[in-house]
């Protein structure tokens, strides 16, 4: 199986590497883990309090599309409002970055990253 | 327990693969627990039975029959070595399959938390020492993992069965990373 050319620059040279402080009350982190391969991905929005994505970072131990489709949506959801980037779909990441059918529960796993780290910033809003 | 039969009893034509489990075609008793050597012995000597040199005279039919047969044994073997795949075998084969081909996330928060800090602490990891006792601590991990599964097989509680197939799976790929990262140092070293 060969990778497509977005996925290679993206597993080269990812963008948004790295962590907030998880504790910090702006601060929204995602935890997801595939069933399929044991792939764990973090995914962090840091949320301006005009509700907008100001920031995002992402940590990925997994294959090449794992760590493209994650890089990807860091990319995408800086600069949306919650509800926006909370509608990023899996088919668009899958779309974008070419994967073959093997690889699409990546790009599910990267949407739910970006869910979880959404429920996660509301959830430490409402303490 | 007898390995499953290959030949008919009567011409002693080989048999179709026909539709039994992995262990009933190892001639092995259902469950987690198998030694190796159980495993290996019919293994091999069914393979030789099935080798294709003794179908070489034979006819079209049987020297495919004997393909199938020997693939079957194959998948078998392959399925009941690896104690990963022979845990989601057996889940399976009781009726409790976990999907590991599902889309989407696991959700158990904390199994997912503990491995981000190992796979995080891996990559920190800058010396061969390091990396060797991150390895040493994973495959212990796994090895309790599997002495946990056995447990829940025995008890017959499934669904702790399946929480640790899903345990043994991330667990895996933790020593798979572990033993990469340590290859790579000691090749650069």
């Amino acid at each position: 199986m060969s990778y497509s050319d977005k996925v290679v620059d993206h597993y080269e040279n990812p963008r948004n590497v790295g962590s907030f402080q998880k504790d910090e009350k702006n601060v929204g982190t995602g935890l997801v883990g595939a069933p399929a391969c044991g792939d764990v991905m973090k995914l962090q929005i840091k949320v301006s309090a005009e509700g907008i994505i100001e920031d995002a970072k992402f940590k990925t131990f997994g294959c090449g599309s794992a760590i493209a489709s994650s890089s990807l949506v860091t990319e995408w959801i800086k600069g949306k409002t919650l509800d926006e980037a909370a509608e990023i779909k899996n088919s668009q990441i899958a779309c974008e970055l070419a994967l073959p059918p093997v690889k699409i529960h990546c790009s599910v796993l990267a949407e739910d990253a970006i869910k979880a780290a959404i429920a996660d910033y509301r959830k430490n809003q409402n303490q | 327990m007898r390995a499953g039969v290959l030949f008919c009893p009567v011409c002693g034509a080989v048999q179709g693969p026909g539709s039994m489990d992995h262990f009933a075609r190892l001639g092995l008793a259902v469950g987690f627990d198998v030694d190796v050597e159980a495993l290996e012995r019919p293994y091999f000597a069914l393979q030789r039975q099935l080798h294709p040199d003794r179908f070489a005279g034979k006819s079209p039919k049987e020297k495919a029959l004997s393909q199938q047969q020997a693939t079957m044994l194959n998948e078998a073997y392959e399925t009941l070595k690896d104690p990963l795949k022979r845990g989601v075998y057996l889940l399976e084969l009781l009726g409790r399959g976990v999907d590991l081909t599902a889309c989407g996330t696991i959700n158990d928060p904390e199994l997912l938390m503990e491995q981000m800090e190992k796979r995080e602490a891996l990559a920190e990891a800058t010396t061969g020492a390091e990396i060797a006792r991150l390895l040493a601590e994973a495959d212990s991990e796994s090895v309790a993992c599997q002495c946990h599964l056995s447990a829940a097989f025995l008890a017959g509680d499934l669904a702790q069965a399946a929480h640790l197939v899903n345990r043994l799976k991330f667990l895996t790929k933790l020593v798979e990373d572990a033993r990469a990262r340590k290859n790579r140092i000691r090749m650069m070293g």
